[in-house]
């Protein structure tokens, strides 16, 4: 096991310098030309050549590169060409408060998604399976901002209108106290409780008919032991897989989640820094995700062993 | 099962009574702290540097120039006295007695050249730079005693006390310069009525009063600018009453906060200007009448209404009102046989077919609005297709050099910060200043040259007006432009504030705000 995990984490290596690589180039091939961002429209053409020669982008790509990865190894992920401070910083600073949101909506969606799915799959056709299905489809179905926007007039707006209260029920947007977090990881949770309802729903269907679930029940054990105890360790691992994705999904829902509701994370700063071409920030920022995503994978791939003994690494 | 139901009952009881427990009321803050709900971050403190208005909406709180333009285009003099001419191009500026920088640093001839200087140092990479430039010379600036400094250009010209009113020459401490870029980065160090409190990046950016400011004391102690990006956030944040100002509030949701008895919504005149010109060297629009007959056929008013609801003003000049020089012209009526008529004198066939090129994304419905040109057109017999560029490929095109300038007719904007009819006019009609300048009509005018080049040349107000007046008429009746709109902003204040102002500049000023 731990010769796979070594083994595992060598192989990422390559991966990783692959996405630099893409990333780096990719930057670089959008239109728009980061000293003219950085100097504004009116600069006259001399400002624009001593911005374009301070950040380094007169070099030949090639040397560009050479020079990035140089320092990415030494943990150098550069300056941001807007604030002028460095990316590490930058990043170090914003990583940690999307991860919150990130984890806090994963915890959440697996802890409604997954009861609401075993719940339906042991009443097919009911109709608390039928009514749950449909609140999923609408979960899935609803755009992120959106909701964002609805849960926002409704907390803050219309629920203290309602009340007659001075000052809304919740923040509407910003960061810092467990308030502010409500919304943002409501909005980002409904649609990964939905997909995980589903998916258990789907995979708790499939294990239910199989023979050895009768056998247990012939056994005249407790049909909550079958459920909990025999089948749903067995429709685990699908549901893992698609917790592992949502991982990375509910990175890019960060993006936009933390727009709408002013949550200072690392999405947000990948999207104003796209806007202002600030490569340095742009290529950290994807990186980061990017090592975010090969980790979850290895993750998903290690738990796949423990939940299911006849998968084994070496 | 019921002892199951009892235990989910406990649970949930638990997690109830810990949430009341914990429950702190969102209250706005009270007293007097300002918040305002802006759209960006600041990118950085060096307001040298900065370019966008959200910076120096913030910054300019900070840092003060030597001259102020007031909102309603008047110059006043601000860290500096006065100002004279002592030649025809030297300057020479009296500076404000026994003001010092928040780290000690006395404010003096001194700080001022370092400043400048700083800005015109081509290392530093100043985008304002240009502001001290004149006739492609950079401005000198010399120290002739402790309080008065004179500067010398190329040419005569008269716009320089408008242009140092701009934000990015405001003043620093040079104690602060001489720490170099990174520190300018994130620290600053001015004379102005607050200082820097803290700035959470990406979040908000505190201000607090500056105990020692010079001169009259603000009356809110700690402003707040907190960056909320989305637009119908920024209207929740205001109707919610958790931020004291909201600005640019989208036109959508203009009626429905005005009809909210504890808001009040704030329009202001801007200073960018949408139109499109015409090559004046190509035909058919190198014929006055095609290029009257197109103003005559596009209905301006309609426009302004169905795509901007009103958010936007229908253009009297070749520049918005607030500027100094403005001089209001009668705008071509709506009037497509008059326009029909033009075209058939000129020689124009009924179904000639036009390429009109525009940006999109770039200014706010720049697509919709050539469209509608086109709709519009299409009515008086033109044919008109639109080519649609993103922006860093559009500026180049529109301003390539004469003989490889393929535009027919092309939209564009101009802001005019300096607030001054210079900024507005010479880059953009004078014959000096074709491509790959702004005049991208190719206007040629004598005339006109000659009463630029007399406006930018004499200090004396009356006899500035007197030529941008008649400067003004001439390009309304030449018609190098279709002459499209100015945009304004929209500003929603909570009432319980008052002295709020919106510059047309888009800068926010809350040094004379109050909160009951």
């Amino acid at each position: 096991m731990t010769r796979y995990l070594i083994r595992r984490l060598l192989l990422a290596i390559p991966t990783l310098i692959g996405v630099s690589f893409f990333v780096f180039l990719s930057v670089r091939l959008v239109p728009g030309d980061p000293a003219i961002a950085l100097a504004g429209e009116l600069a006259t053409p001399e400002i624009v050549a001593q911005v374009r020669e301070d950040l380094g982008l007169d070099d030949p790509l090639h040397i560009q590169y050479i020079t990035y990865m140089g320092r990415m190894l030494q943990g150098d992920m550069g300056q941001s060409i807007r604030s002028r401070l460095p990316v590490v910083d930058e990043i170090a600073l914003r990583l940690p408060r999307t991860l919150l949101l990130t984890f806090a909506s994963l915890l959440v969606a697996a802890a409604i998604g997954i009861p609401l799915g075993i719940a339906s799959s042991t009443r097919p056709g009911s109709m608390f399976d039928t009514g749950s299905m449909i609140v999923a489809l609408l979960g899935i179905s609803m755009p992120i901002f959106w909701l964002g926007l609805m849960l926002m007039i409704l907390f803050a707006v219309l629920i203290p209108d309602w009340l007659s209260l001075t000052s809304p029920v919740l923040p509407p947007t910003g960061y810092g106290t467990w308030q502010h977090m409500i919304m943002p990881v409501t909005a980002l949770a409904a649609n990964s409780i939905a997909l995980q309802a589903r998916m258990t729903r789907a995979s708790m269907l499939e294990v239910l008919g199989q023979d050895y679930i009768r056998t247990a029940r012939a056994k005249g054990q407790y049909e909550r032991t079958v459920v909990y105890y025999h089948a749903l360790r067995n429709a685990l691992l699908p549901i893992v897989t698609i917790i592992g994705l949502q991982f990375g999904t509910l990175l890019g829902g960060a993006v936009l989640t933390e727009t709408v509701f002013s949550w200072p994370g690392i999405g947000r700063l990948l999207v104003d820094s796209i806007g202002y071409r600030d490569y340095p920030v742009i290529q950290g920022t994807v990186f980061v995700i990017a090592v975010g995503f090969v980790l979850t994978n290895i993750l998903v791939d290690v738990l796949y062993a423990y939940l299911d003994p006849r998968i084994q690494y070496r | 099962m019921k002892h199951k139901t009892k235990r989910v009952f406990f649970v949930l009881g638990m997690v109830v009574s810990l949430l009341v427990m914990a429950w702190q009321p969102v209250v706005a803050q009270e007293g007097s702290t300002l918040t305002i709900a802006s759209g960006t971050d600041i990118e950085n403190t060096n307001i040298h540097i900065v370019t966008s208005s959200p910076s120096f909406s913030v910054l300019e709180h900070i840092y003060e120039p030597l001259f102020s333009m007031s909102p309603e285009g008047e110059l006043e003099p601000l860290l500096a006295e006065s100002i004279e001419a002592t030649s025809e191009n030297t300057y020479e500026i009296a500076l404000r007695e026994g003001i010092t920088f928040t780290d000690g640093t006395p404010f003096n001839a001194e700080a001022v050249k370092a400043n400048l200087d700083w800005v015109l140092n081509v290392d530093n990479a100043a985008t304002f730079r240009f502001l001290l430039v004149v006739g492609g010379e950079p401005a000198e600036v010399e120290v002739i005693d402790d309080l008065t400094v004179q500067i010398t250009t190329a040419t005569p010209f008269a716009p320089l006390p408008a242009h140092l009113s701009h934000g990015s020459l405001a003043m620093v401490s040079p104690a602060a310069l001489d720490e170099g870029s990174d520190f300018l980065a994130t620290n600053a160090i001015g004379t102005g009525p607050y200082v820097l409190g803290q700035w959470d990046r990406g979040e908000r950016v505190v201000l607090e009063r500056n105990a020692e400011y010079w001169g009259d004391m603000p009356d809110i102690e700690t402003l707040i600018f907190s960056v909320v990006q989305e637009d119908g956030a920024r209207i929740v944040e205001i109707e919610a009453g958790t931020v004291d100002v909201a600005v640019r509030v989208p036109p959508a949701d203009m009626s429905r906060l005005e009809d909210n008895p504890d808001i009040n919504v704030e329009v202001t005149p801007g200073l960018r200007t949408i139109y499109i010109f015409f090559n004046t060297t190509k035909a058919p629009f190198d014929d006055v009448r095609v290029r009257q007959a197109v103003n005559y056929a596009v209905d301006q008013a309609a426009i302004v209404e169905a795509l901007f609801e009103g958010a936007a003003l229908e253009s009297t000049a070749p520049f918005a009102s607030p500027i100094f020089g403005y001089s209001e012209q009668t705008p071509y009526s709506y009037d497509p046989d008059r326009a029909r008529e033009l075209l058939a004198e000129a020689g124009v066939e009924e179904g000639t077919t036009l390429e009109l090129y525009h940006p999109t994304g770039r200014y706010i419905q720049d697509a919709l609005v050539a469209d509608a040109v086109r709709a519009q057109l299409s009515e008086v017999g033109l044919n008109v297709e639109l080519r649609t560029l993103e922006w860093p490929q559009y500026v180049p095109f529109v301003r390539a050099p004469e003989e490889e300038n393929e535009v027919q007719f092309a939209m564009l904007g101009w802001g005019t910060p300096t607030v001054d009819a210079d900024y507005a006019l010479f880059a953009l009609f004078h014959s000096s200043e074709h491509p790959p300048g702004f005049n991208g009509a190719f206007y040629d005018n004598p005339d006109v040259d000659a009463l630029l080049e007399e406006a930018r040349s004499t200090l004396d107000p009356e006899a500035r007006l007197a030529a941008y007046d008649q400067a003004i008429a001439t390009i309304w009746e030449d018609a190098p432009w279709l002459f499209l709109y100015s945009e304004i902003q929209v500003t929603a204040i909570r009432n319980n504030v008052s002295g709020f102002v919106v510059h047309p500049d888009e800068s926010l000023i809350a040094t004379g705000a109050t909160k009951e």
